[in-house]
């Protein structure tokens, strides 16, 4: 199906095609027939395997007669002695290599190989590796082939660096070796079980350490310079990878209007089922657990109300504890006499959240390779490789202090790899929030300026749980997200001169009070519908929207939204 | 600077949509019984018939195939184990089972076959480690992960099996690259990165894949020619305009592929004479490349195509008839009324 050129021919041609075509047809038919006439009597026997061969040389991936294939051979264990059967799959194995010399990326012959050796009394695993390294020699990204390996060295316990030593071979030789240094990244956290790096390697297994590595990366980089794309692709990995943090309460926060209490997570979390347990002076609570954004299974923000009266009076003094049950852990927030909220939360910075801590050792280790990316640079001004590189080196390094070049260099990258520009102007926005969250520590936490960042999507809403003012203006932002109900303090939203065509975010913000969105793309009434759910929104601004040159916009915003005394279009 | 592995768009290649010549092409393909390929590919026949109706249904064109024969067909493939065959004589398999299933919910007849035998079968192929096999030949494969998940939601059964376990092996075969691959330690491939992202989204637990890195993977399919490929210095090919797009999709990041150079490159893949795609301009058509090359346009927004859903690979109103939920879960309205 893949890679069938198609050919002009003149009529005779096709005619002779044809009928050689029918040819072959009618013996296909003939023998297939006679097959699964075989099969339906129960024939277990050596014409059974002649026909089948006939068939899957040519049709390797008529899966149903490998199966037929297994069943005879299965059946002949139960009549041969143990020599012959050595013999029967070894000639199996030759029948195999024949197959795979046509077509080496058949799934049937590959499975059937793997599954012959399985039932040999005397595996050959030598042999089967010699395969592997023969295939691989004619084309290294042959993943059934690279997987047999696999298979095979689990097998006959090969050491690992012999599989790297492997590797290195190939991805000297051969220019195409992703497959390679795949394979090399699966390998190397086995050579040191005990390290951080394997976090980092494998994402999805979460860190029980606070500190990650970039050990591998070191190594790449100390065993000298190799094919410019391969260097620049494993780093790149890398440090885009930051090991799941480990699972826990980042923030509390309590309000005793609505009597609302908030929990933020390090990363999504299930709270409805079991695991979320409230305590609030010494009483465990029943309450229920609501995600936000809404009706989401796995979450970082969490949302309960208490009964009412439970902590509404000022005068009294309450002491609350969040339990996470799947982790045994707690947070405390104290909510004292005349205030009317309080919260308990950890310092981005002391949590590290958005790089990898990093020792002296391997600060200096990538130091010096942004030194040699820079100089590759200079060389190569439009390299995109190079250019991502010393970006997430630089993120790695020092994210504030390189964020003029930061900048700049995604502004080349935009005009270099056009195809991918929404990829990096998000990549630059998820790096610029990431910048503002970190200088949040050295002044507010409640007011949060995003304007003019040229932000292409929001994101880390879940760190802006205790902001009451954000400022959004003059981005190009497209809509509101429904990750934008995590903001639940928010009480001024500012997001003039976007691109904004939704608000979906913006339902049930309990807080709420002043929303500006001028020139923005807002074209339906309906589309402001989540604001109606808004109880305490009094200031609308819709200056510059297509939505206010509809007729009774007026008349049909004021029933819309009830509350809006001040409406601005 | 080095040789970046590509095609070239000739000037006078396809840039229209050419919508009737691919319905018509794939209403002729059926009557092909004497055709040597088509005789060749019985072995994949009940996903050929899924290929072809779901690209007429998208087309808005089903009626124009044999309903009555096809049921026929399908309820002559299961097996007493309940699994269902690709074509009659051949061996039961999960591929088969799910293609069996997805012609099923176009057609609005899973009455058609035996459904608790099915759910069995899916159920008894499930392994230790969570993984499924394809068959009871043991092959494993996070493709049969997908099928199994895919199969029982279509079926309001999707707790018939450890999804726990299911979801651990599937996230075991997670890459450095944020990507997945066949097994634990398989290169990633945008083929089992669709099976892998669209079994996250059935399950609910999209949020365990990196979104930004996968995202980032995925769109580096892009190739200056527009097309997509399925993973480093490899050609384009139509079929990953569906595997990376739909993934893409799921994952919240199909922004961040060039559409109109996409669009180009598809379009071009068409065969003005024989109607239908082929992998790459030039090449032979087949309703496999058709398939994904119309499922891709309707990803990409195209207006004369019936909105696709990116998990399925089927129509949205097939699956809204059926009320599967967004991420893979049926309605509570509608479990209600299955079991009824």
């Amino acid at each position: 199906m893949h890679g069938r050129v198609k050919l002009k021919s003149t009529a005779q041609q096709e005619e002779e095609r044809r009928k050689e075509r029918e040819k072959k047809l009618k013996v296909y038919l003939a023998t297939r027939e006679a097959c699964f006439a075989k099969r339906k009597q129960g024939a277990l026997d050596e014409d059974a395997l002649q026909l089948t061969q006939q068939l899957l040389s040519s049709n390797p991936d008529f899966a149903t007669l490998w199966n037929y294939r297994r069943e005879i051979l299965l059946h002949q264990e139960t009549v041969r002695e143990e020599d012959e059967v050595q013999k029967l799959y070894e000639a199996e194995l030759a029948f195999l290599e024949s197959c795979l010399k046509v077509n080496p990326k058949s799934y049937g012959s590959w499975h059937h190989r793997g599954w012959v050796c399985s039932r040999l009394p005397r595996p050959d695993w030598v042999r089967e590796l010699g395969l592997c390294d023969r295939c691989l020699l004619l084309d290294d990204r042959n993943f059934h082939c690279w997987d047999y390996r696999r298979m095979v060295v689990k097998a006959s316990a090969v050491p690992v660096d012999q599989e790297l030593q492997f590797t290195d071979r190939l991805i000297g030789s051969n220019f195409s070796n992703y497959s390679s240094w795949h394979y090399r990244s699966t390998l190397l956290p086995l050579l040191h079980p005990q390290s951080p790096e394997v976090a980092t390697l494998c994402p999805h297994r979460p860190s029980n350490s606070p500190t990650h590595s970039h050990r591998v990366c070191e190594e790449q980089l100390l065993k000298g310079i190799r094919p410019y794309i391969e260097l620049m692709m494993m780093p790149h990995s890398i440090f885009l990878i930051r090991a799941e943090r480990e699972e826990m309460i980042s923030c509390v926060y309590v309000c005793r209007e609505g009597e609302k209490v908030v929990v933020a997570f390090s990363r999504p979390v299930k709270a409805k089922a079991v695991g979320l347990m409230l305590v609030l002076d010494g009483q465990p609570q029943e309450v229920e657990w609501v995600s936000a954004p809404p009706a989401v299974q796995h979450s970082p923000v969490w949302i309960c109300e208490l009964p009412p009266g439970t902590i509404s009076d000022i005068n009294n003094e309450h002491n609350l504890t969040v339990h996470w049950t799947e982790t045994h852990t707690h947070r405390e927030c104290a909510l004292y006499t005349g205030r009317t909220e309080s919260w308990c939360r950890d310092s981005a910075t002391d949590q590290e959240l958005f790089r990898c801590e990093l020792s002296v050792e391997k600060t200096s280790v990538l130091q010096s390779e942004l030194q040699s990316c820079t100089q590759l640079l200079e060389l190569e001004p439009q390299n995109k490789w190079c250019l991502l590189t010393i970006i997430l080196l630089m993120r790695a390094l020092d994210p504030l202090g390189y964020e003029k070049e930061t900048l700049a260099h995604f502004q080349t990258l935009k005009e270099v790899d056009l195809m991918r520009s929404c990829y990096y102007s998000d990549l630059c926005s998820k790096f610029m929030i990431e910048n503002t969250i970190l200088k949040m520590e050295y002044a507010e936490v409640r007011v949060f300026s995003l304007s003019h960042k040229n932000l292409s999507i929001l994101c880390h809403l879940d760190q802006l749980l205790l902001v009451t003012h954000i400022n959004l203006c003059s981005n190009q932002l497209i809509r509101i997200p429904p990750e934008f109900s995590m903001l639940q303090c928010l009480e001024v939203l500012e997001a003039d001169d976007n691109v904004i065509e939704s608000l979906e975010g913006l339902n049930n913000h309990l807080k709420l009070e002043a929303v500006s969105l001028r020139n923005n793309n807002i074209r339906l009434m309906s589309l402001l519908k989540p604001l109606a759910s808004c109880p305490k929104l009094t200031r609308l601004d819709l200056r510059g929207n297509p939505v206010i040159q509809n007729e009774n916009v007026q008349s049909e915003l004021s029933e819309l939204l009830l509350l809006v005394k001040n409406l601005v279009l | 600077g080095t040789q970046v592995k590509d095609v070239v768009i000739k000037p006078d290649a396809p840039n229209t949509l050419l919508l009737d010549k691919h319905a018509d092409y794939i209403a002729a393909y059926g009557s092909k019984k004497d055709d040597y390929e088509y005789t060749l590919s019985e072995y994949l026949r009940m996903s050929g018939i899924y290929w072809g109706l779901t690209v007429m249904d998208l087309m808005d064109q089903l009626h124009r195939m044999n309903r009555d024969e096809i049921l026929e067909f399908i309820r002559s493939c299961q097996h007493e184990c309940g699994g269902i065959s690709a074509s009659v004589g051949h061996d039961p398999h999960l591929l088969y089972t799910l293609s069996a299933v997805q012609i099923l919910s176009l057609y609005d007849n899973l009455g058609s076959i035996n459904v608790d035998k099915v759910v069995e079968y899916v159920k008894g192929l499930q392994q230790d480690d969570g993984s499924f096999a394809g068959d009871k030949w043991g092959e494993i494969d996070t493709r049969f992960s997908f099928c199994a998940v895919a199969t029982l939601a279509l079926l309001g059964r999707l707790e018939s099996v450890n999804l726990e376990k299911a979801v651990e092996f599937v996230l075991s075969c997670m890459n450095f690259d944020g990507g997945f691959g066949c097994r634990p330690g398989s290169e990633s491939h945008a083929g089992q990165i669709y099976c892998c992202t669209g079994f996250l989204s059935v399950t609910g637990q999209l949020h365990r894949v990196n979104a930004d890195l996968l995202g980032w993977w995925l769109c580096e399919r892009q190739l200056p020619s527009g097309g997509l490929n399925g993973r480093p210095e490899k050609l384009p090919d139509v079929c990953y305009s569906w595997w990376v797009l739909a993934s893409l999709k799921i994952i919240g990041r199909i922004h961040w592929i060039d559409k109109a150079k996409l669009r180009t490159f598809i379009l071009a893949c068409q065969d003005e004479e024989t109607g239908g795609f082929a992998d790459r301009p030039g090449d032979m058509v087949d309703p496999f490349h058709t398939l994904f090359g119309v499922a891709g346009l309707s990803l990409l927004g195209d207006e004369q195509i019936k909105p696709v859903n990116p998990v399925f690979c089927m129509p949205e109103d097939v699956l809204q008839r059926i009320g599967l939920h967004p991420e893979g879960f049926l309605t509570s309205e509608n479990m209600l009324e299955m079991s009824r």
